[in-house]
Formats: C-alpha cells, sequence, structure tokens
C-alpha cells in the first residue's frame, strides 16, 4: 500500500510540475518577414505589435529578418492576426511559429549565431 | 540663371514625396516638409489603408530672383499598385497624384492643376534607387517632370540606430527649365525619422524630413 501512495505521489508531483511549466512558461512568436530593409519603414511593424494588449515586448531585426513578439502570460495571438498586422504594415511573412522562448532569448540566439558567422 | 530656369528648379522639388516614400503603414499619418530658398512645403497624408492614402500639400516657391512666385494648394492621392517584397529587399510600383489650384504672379487668377504620376524604387539595406515620371499640367502650364535617384548606406544598423546614406538626384522639369539639377545628399534613417540634407549644383542648399505617427 506504502509502495502505491509513494508512486501516486510522484505521479502527481510530476504532472502538477509540467503542468507548471506550461502554464507560465514564455511565449512569443517569431517570424522570418521578407521586405524588411528600413528602419523608418518598418516602424509601423514595431507600432502595431507593441500597441496590442497581449504584447510584453516586441522585437524587430532587420539584417536577419526576424520579427519577434513576447505574450504576456495567459495570453494569446494567432498566428493568422499577426500576420495579418505584418501585411498591413507591407510586408510578406515568410514563416512564423510559437516558440517558448523570450525576447531577450531569441536577441540572444541572434546574437550568438551573428558571432559564429 | 534664368527666371524660368529658377522657377523650373524651384518646381521640380515639387514631387518630392514620390522620391521618398509617398505613404507610411495603414492607419498611419505622414508630415513631410521641404525646405530650401525658393521652396517651403508642407504636406501630410493618411494611409486609409495598407494601400491608399489621401492628404493634402500646400508649396509656396519662388524664382531665385524673387521676381515670380507661385502657391499651390492640392488634395493628394496615393495608392501603392505593386509591392514585391523579397528576403533581402523590396521594390514597390506607386501612383501619386493631386489636383489643386495654382496661382502665380506671372499669370493672371488661379488655375486647375493636375499631378498624375508613377515612381518605381527598389531598396535593399545598402543600396537605393528610384525613377519617377510626373505630369504637371494646368491650362497653358506643363511642368512635367521626371526624376532618378541613387544611393548607397554607408553601413548597417540595428532597427534602433540611425543608417546614414549617400543619395544623388538627378532630375528635370519640363517647360520650365532647361538644366538638370543634381543634388549630392546626407541621408539619415531612423525609425522615427527620415531627413535629407545637400547643395544643389546651383548652390542652393535643401533640407527635406519626414515624420510617421
Amino acid at each position: 500500500m506504502k509502495k502505491y501512495l509513494s508512486l501516486i505521489a510522484l505521479i502527481l508531483t510530476i504532472s502538477l510540475s509540467s503542468f507548471s511549466n506550461s502554464a507560465f512558461a514564455v511565449t512569443s512568436i517569431r517570424a522570418e518577414v521578407k521586405g524588411m530593409v528600413c528602419a523608418f519603414c518598418a516602424k509601423g511593424i514595431s507600432k502595431k505589435l507593441n500597441a496590442l494588449s497581449q504584447s510584453k515586448e516586441v522585437f524587430v531585426d532587420l539584417k536577419n529578418r526576424v520579427v519577434a513578439v513576447e505574450l504576456k502570460d495567459q495570453q494569446t495571438l494567432t498566428l493568422d492576426n499577426f500576420n495579418k498586422i505584418i501585411q498591413d504594415a507591407g510586408y510578406d511573412v515568410a514563416k512564423a511559429e510559437f516558440v517558448e522562448k523570450s525576447v531577450a532569448e531569441i536577441k540572444a540566439e541572434l546574437t550568438v549565431a551573428e558571432t559564429k558567422k | 540663371m534664368s527666371k524660368n530656369t529658377s522657377l523650373g528648379a524651384a518646381l521640380m522639388l515639387f514631387a518630392l514625396e514620390t522620391n521618398a516614400g509617398p505613404m507610411g503603414f495603414k492607419d498611419s499619418w505622414m508630415i513631410m516638409g521641404d525646405f530650401s530658398p525658393n521652396w517651403r512645403e508642407a504636406f501630410i497624408n493618411y494611409a486609409l489603408t495598407p494601400l491608399d492614402a489621401l492628404g493634402v500639400s500646400a508649396t509656396y516657391m519662388r524664382s531665385d530672383d524673387e521676381t515670380k512666385t507661385r502657391q499651390l494648394g492640392e488634395i493628394t492621392y496615393t495608392r501603392l499598385l505593386k509591392r514585391w517584397n523579397m528576403p533581402d529587399a523590396q521594390a514597390n510600383l506607386w501612383f501619386a497624384g493631386g489636383v489643386g489650384i495654382i496661382n502665380g504672379d506671372d499669370f493672371d487668377g488661379a488655375k486647375a492643376m493636375v499631378t498624375p504620376g508613377i515612381q518605381f524604387d527598389y531598396e535593399t539595406r545598402r543600396i537605393y534607387f528610384a525613377v519617377t515620371e510626373r505630369l504637371y499640367r494646368a491650362k497653358d502650364l506643363n511642368h512635367d517632370y521626371s526624376s532618378g535617384r541613387a544611393g548607397f548606406s554607408f553601413y548597417e544598423t540595428s532597427f534602433e540606430e540611425t543608417q546614414p546614406w549617400f543619395i544623388l538626384e538627378a532630375r528635370r522639369m519640363n517647360g520650365l527649365s532647361d538644366k538638370t539639377e543634381i543634388t549630392p545628399m546626407l541621408r539619415l534613417i531612423n525609425q522615427n525619422y527620415f531627413i535629407e540634407a545637400g547643395v544643389n549644383n546651383s548652390s542652393q542648399f535643401r533640407f527635406n524630413f519626414m515624420y510617421i505617427f
């Protein structure tokens, strides 16, 4: 009996732990955007994304053609809505995906990739 | 320099907005200013859609000897006809035109003027190229205009940094000037502003700016 209780406790702990991780994980949308060659022209992207209530932080990288928006906890944004914002700003999304990373982590990754080139 | 040449050089500046990106993103306002001894212009438009913008402009023009002046008030319409978004470049085909009233001290009364034009531009983070053709037509007035611009950035910058460019512009105005105006300019681009300054081959200082909000 004691053995079974220990097993149940372990399963519960693991379950709660994974629930906790998914509930509080940082979620961002990371996209590759085509045509983004000028900061003045691309301002519309950052302005529109920053205006979203779901948006915690926005990052635009001209050289790597990357746009990323970090979402606030418990907030969601569909890829369709994200793509429409980019298109209304005058650009095309080549690829967009949800990533479990903060904007700071995405920036760091790009910096590391740059230094390796 | 003749009066007509001076006035022609001034009128060429009239189409500046088509050379520097004639509209912003959807729901944005664009303000533009263009200042030189013979030219003072204020222009504003609003992007109703990602492709269309409506605006107004007011322009004062003066010949070098200050004997001729003209004032033009105009309602403008800008349309992005086609955009090509490439991984590291962007190209655009624009329509930009207006309808307004022009007054001058070298003719009587006010005249209705129409200014339809097209522009093609191509830009990467390091090079820029644009050609513009625009008609300036009123009764007994024909100031059709052509321009070409090319330039390069000194280095790449991040989104938050200011990027300096060298731009060389050549342009002509039919019916008012036989001279081709050549203007080398320093352009500074930031996410919040766009400014250009230079001196043309008539030794006239030029300063242009744009702001989007």
